[in-house]
């Protein structure tokens, strides 16, 4: 019998960080589509950096980083009393930023193609900027945001280098689905392998196809 | 157009200087845990025959794999006996031969730890809150630590608090970055730079680690390859082995 508990904790690091990544996809994405400020390019060159970055420098960046020697992870540690890596709130840290120039883009591309007017008319009728972007914007870059929200969740459903750097791979944290499949091909448990991979590869066609028909409605 | 023109003259400039794979450069997958020892006995027969020899460091599990599957090297140096064994049995390898024997190690950076005399009582602390142990199924020094934790009645308990690093090196790793507060490496591994700076316990209940190596049957140079297997077992090359913390 395979063991199904990777695949378990990759839909759940997933969904979490999706619903994550929303919110402050949102709201990095908010400012780089609105507002003028000095630094905006270099802003959003950072917030791109982990596309081009190679996910073993990322993992390995935030290897040190969560690590008990660093701040972050003192921090950690002093709050709330156990180590930050090797955990699964650790996993999401890792993906919210692997993730996040996935979440930002598309949303950020959704509202500057919303029509300026529209936006000039709540003003004028008295609505604060944030009621306008929860009544105004929010509702009129549905799209941009769900495709976000894709990219996202099959995004970090793929992730494998970063954290094969700081997982650990702890059965029920952070042995996730990619993880188990390379360990299963590795140990020579092909049929492990094969079961798993077959179950993913649905997965990630179905919310392609999702995620295609939410681009071309746009 | 011309741009696609330079483009291709760059790219053409850049593959001509490339440096030509040497004819009689060996190849070498190498297990992880045998990296410092082997990068000076490369160099000792580079300079002493000028035979080039190029290693692949990975976990043994992963190199066998490549092996099984045809990766083109000419020798494999393992972590155990039971792979280079099971690729002779393939008709992949030649007679395997024992190269190295290795010793599991508890090791760690934190100092407070430095005055413990045994390594179980490292292992029973409440405040080692992580503890590394390489994949047992494809680390053989991983199997051994286990096998140790088992003996001493600790492995169930120890559940929770283990970590498991892909290979020997990584747990070593994680145990140099203080990502884990300790980690069952290779004796060899407390004798590098970084490995001095800590502190190890020896773990008598891991079993040895009989490393075997083998000359591949696809090498198109098996004699260059089964030159430097006859290195590897001569008095020269232990000296060497042994400096780095192996047994004979």
């Amino acid at each position: 019998m395979i063991d199904l508990l990777p695949l378990y904790l990759s839909a759940k690091l997933a969904l979490v960080t999706t619903a994550i990544l929303l919110v402050i996809g949102a709201a990095l994405a908010y400012p780089l589509a609105f507002r003028r400020f000095n630094g905006k390019s270099l802003c959003e060159a950072f917030i791109n950096l982990p596309l081009v970055l190679p996910p073993t420098v990322l993992g390995f960046f935030l290897l040190v980083l969560m690590g008990p020697r660093a701040a972050m992870g003192r921090a950690w540690q002093a709050l709330f009393g156990s180590g930050l890596l090797f955990t699964f709130t650790a996993l999401v840290i890792a993906s919210i930023i692997y993730s996040l120039p996935f979440a930002v883009q598309p949303m950020k591309t959704a509202f500057t193609r919303i029509d300026k007017r529209l936006i000039e008319n709540a003003y004028v009728l008295g609505l604060s900027p944030i009621s306008t972007f929860f009544r105004v914007i929010l509702p009129n870059s549905l799209g941009g945001i769900a495709a976000g929200a894709i990219l996202v969740f099959l995004h970090t459903l793929g992730e494998f280098g970063v954290i094969l750097m700081v997982g650990g791979s702890v059965p029920g944290q952070t042995k996730v689905a990619s993880i188990a499949i390379y360990e299963a091909v590795e140990a020579l448990r092909y049929h492990d392998a094969w079961v798993l991979s077959a179950l993913l590869i649905p997965t990630s066609y179905v919310f392609l196809l999702v995620s295609n028909k939410v681009f071309r409605s746009e | 157009m011309s741009h696609v023109r330079i483009l291709f003259m760059f790219l053409l400039s850049v593959i001509g200087s490339m440096p030509a794979m040497a004819e009689d450069t060996l190849k070498v997958a190498v297990a992880a845990n045998f990296i410092a020892p082997f990068e000076e006995l490369a160099q000792q027969y580079e300079t002493k025959t000028g035979v080039k020899v190029e290693a692949t460091f990975s976990s043994s599990g992963k190199l066998y794999a490549q092996i099984a599957n045809g990766a083109p090297y000419d020798l494999f140096l393992s972590a155990d006996e039971d792979r280079p064994r099971k690729l002779a049995a393939q008709g992949l390898s030649q007679t395997p031969f024992v190269y190295a024997r290795g010793q599991v190690v508890l090791w760690t950076s934190r100092k407070d730890l430095f005055s413990a005399k045994e390594w179980q009582s490292i292992v029973k602390r409440a405040d080692v809150a992580k503890i590394a142990v390489a994949n047992p199924e494809t680390a053989p020094y991983g199997a051994a630590a286990k096998q140790a934790l088992e003996q001493a009645r600790l492995w169930e308990a120890v559940q929770p608090r283990l970590v498991f690093p892909q290979d020997i090196a990584q747990a070593f790793q994680y145990a140099i970055t203080g990502a884990v507060d300790a980690g069952f490496c290779s004796l060899s591994s407390a004798f590098t730079t970084e490995g001095r700076m800590g502190y190890y316990l020896r773990v008598p209940q891991a079993p040895a680690i009989i490393q075997a190596a083998c000359v591949l049957t696809s090498s198109p140079r098996k004699d260059t390859a089964a030159a430097f297997a006859d290195y590897l077992r001569s008095k020269e090359a232990m000296a060497v082995i042994m400096r780095y913390g192996y047994l004979k």
